[in-house]
């Protein structure tokens, strides 16, 4: 399992945990497809969740992102997360179960 | 979840796989490098070089950010580490890699403050939490990460964070290519570009590929049917003849790539004149620095650096696996002295890298195939 994926905002608190079957997405060139549940500042930082369905079920309330590379961001939105920062936002085509 | 799923159709890829076999000249052998160490761990993971003809090659590239870091600069990370009132805050890989003296996990044990992180804000809200220490954030990665440390920089200086400094590690990808390119001791085919770099840096900067040494590139995601298609364009461009910069990964990356990250990284960072790649030497213009105007938040300035290039342990061969020019079980050491658990060099390190990831996923098949 991903330990970036299942980690909480504060991950730094549990120490290293990237063993060799693990894969540290933010150490390669790794990004992965994130709903915006809310905006905290206009061109700054948003809560975002993974699209994973067992995620959703943990009830885990989400992670905060730099959204600051993308231009009007909001609720609902699908975007591409790479080390805590969205990348590029993702069409509806690309995201709907 | 369509983003994903449908590219890991199993009949799909069959198919796919059918046309690459039609596509291919038998008696050419072909020799494609997948540049991104992502890449890499998909192709085993997946076992997509299981379901290519036999005269398609595929070799590992340079675009692994932890495993392209000399022990020099692991050195002077420890030597920062050190620091009294220093936290250290590192991605989780590049805990693992090991210096001349150990690596940073180890130093964590002697006594550092060495903490791990998953994105340079999480760096940032540690040294908001502890504004009496100096918290340094070792910036690691090519352009899909180097935004995201620019962006957390100008974040710090705006909110008035003074605790807050970078040992920047940032590295370009373009350079490493070219020196691979004019190296003399590998010939390549064609490259399946970096699916996303290219999302910050767009599909312009491959140009050069096609322009200089008349090679194809195709930009590729991760998924292995996004690896197969990307495969079959490139032959289907040596077959025709053509030699273009074409974009597998259209649901992700715009040609003009991300403008606002790149005018965030203009900003915030300058090129050095060289850096120090393990297993490719000293490439010029090959990494990133901090600014002047960012100058005062740069790790490397404030504390003493010991600067020093190491020779890397003799027995390791990741340089000759970072340039493609022998496969990760082909090195002296490979599942033997060197193995993810205890790594001696940097490609066992990250599962990024080409010799863990084929540690992990590979070696059962070809311990097969030698039974």
């Amino acid at each position: 399992m991903n330990a970036a994926r299942t980690a909480p905002a504060t991950a730094s608190d549990l120490g290293p945990s990237c063993g060799p079957e693990e894969h540290c997405i933010t150490c390669g060139d790794q990004a992965i497809p994130m709903r915006v549940l809310g905006v905290e500042q206009p061109g700054g930082l948003a809560i975002c969740r993974e699209l994973s369905d067992v995620l959703q079920m943990t009830g885990i309330a989400g992670e905060t992102v730099d959204v600051g590379l993308l231009a009007d961001v909001s609720a609902g939105d699908v975007v591409l997360v790479h080390a805590g920062t969205a990348l590029a936002r993702l069409g509806p085509e690309e995201v709907e179960a | 979840m369509k983003f994903v799923d449908e590219f890991r159709d199993a009949g799909l890829g069959r198919v796919l796989a059918g046309e690459i076999l039609t596509t291919v000249e038998p008696g050419r052998h072909y020799k494609i490098m997948e540049v991104c160490g992502g890449h890499t761990h998909s192709i085993y993971k997946y076992g997509v070089d299981d379901l290519l003809p036999s005269n398609v090659e595929l070799v590992h590239g340079p675009g692994c950010p932890v495993c392209v870091i000399p022990m020099g600069r692991v050195d002077d990370g420890i030597a920062i580490a050190h620091e009294p009132n220093v936290i250290f805050a590192c991605f989780g890989d590049m805990l693992r890699v090991p210096g001349s003296n150990g690596t940073l996990l180890e130093a964590k044990a002697r006594g550092a403050d060495v903490r791990m992180v998953y994105s340079p804000l999480d760096a940032l809200r540690i040294a908001k939490q502890n504004p009496d220490r100096d918290v340094v954030f070792f910036a690691i990665g090519f352009e899909t990460t180097a935004p995201s440390t620019a962006l957390t920089l100008k974040r710090a200086r705006a909110e008035g964070v003074e605790n807050f400094f970078c040992m920047c590690n940032h590295v370009t990808i373009v350079p490493p290519l070219r020196a691979l390119l004019d190296s003399p001791d590998l010939r390549l085919d064609g490259f399946i570009g970096p699916g996303h770099v290219s999302t910050v840096v767009g599909a312009r900067p491959f140009h050069f590929i096609c322009a200089d040494y008349e090679r194809p590139v195709v930009i590729a995601g991760f998924e292995p049917l996004d690896l197969l298609q990307a495969i079959h364009m490139i032959l289907r461009q040596l077959s025709d003849g053509r030699c273009e910069v074409e974009n597998q990964y259209t649901r992700v990356v715009p040609y003009e790539g991300n403008l606002r990250a790149l005018e965030i990284m203009a900003e915030v960072f300058e090129l050095r004149p060289h850096f120090e790649w393990r297993g490719l030497g000293l490439i010029s213009q090959s990494a990133l620095k901090l600014s002047d105007a960012y100058a005062d938040l740069d790790a490397e300035l404030r504390y003493a650096v010991p600067g020093v290039r190491v020779a890397d342990p003799k027995a390791c061969q990741c340089g000759e696996v970072l340039k493609g020019v022998i496969k990760p079980w082909e090195c002296k050491v490979f599942g033997s002295a060197c193995t993810p658990e205890h790594a001696i060099g940097t490609c066992m390190v990250s599962p990024e890298g080409a010799c863990a990831a084929y540690y992990n996923y590979g070696r059962f098949a070809r311990e097969r195939e030698v039974v």
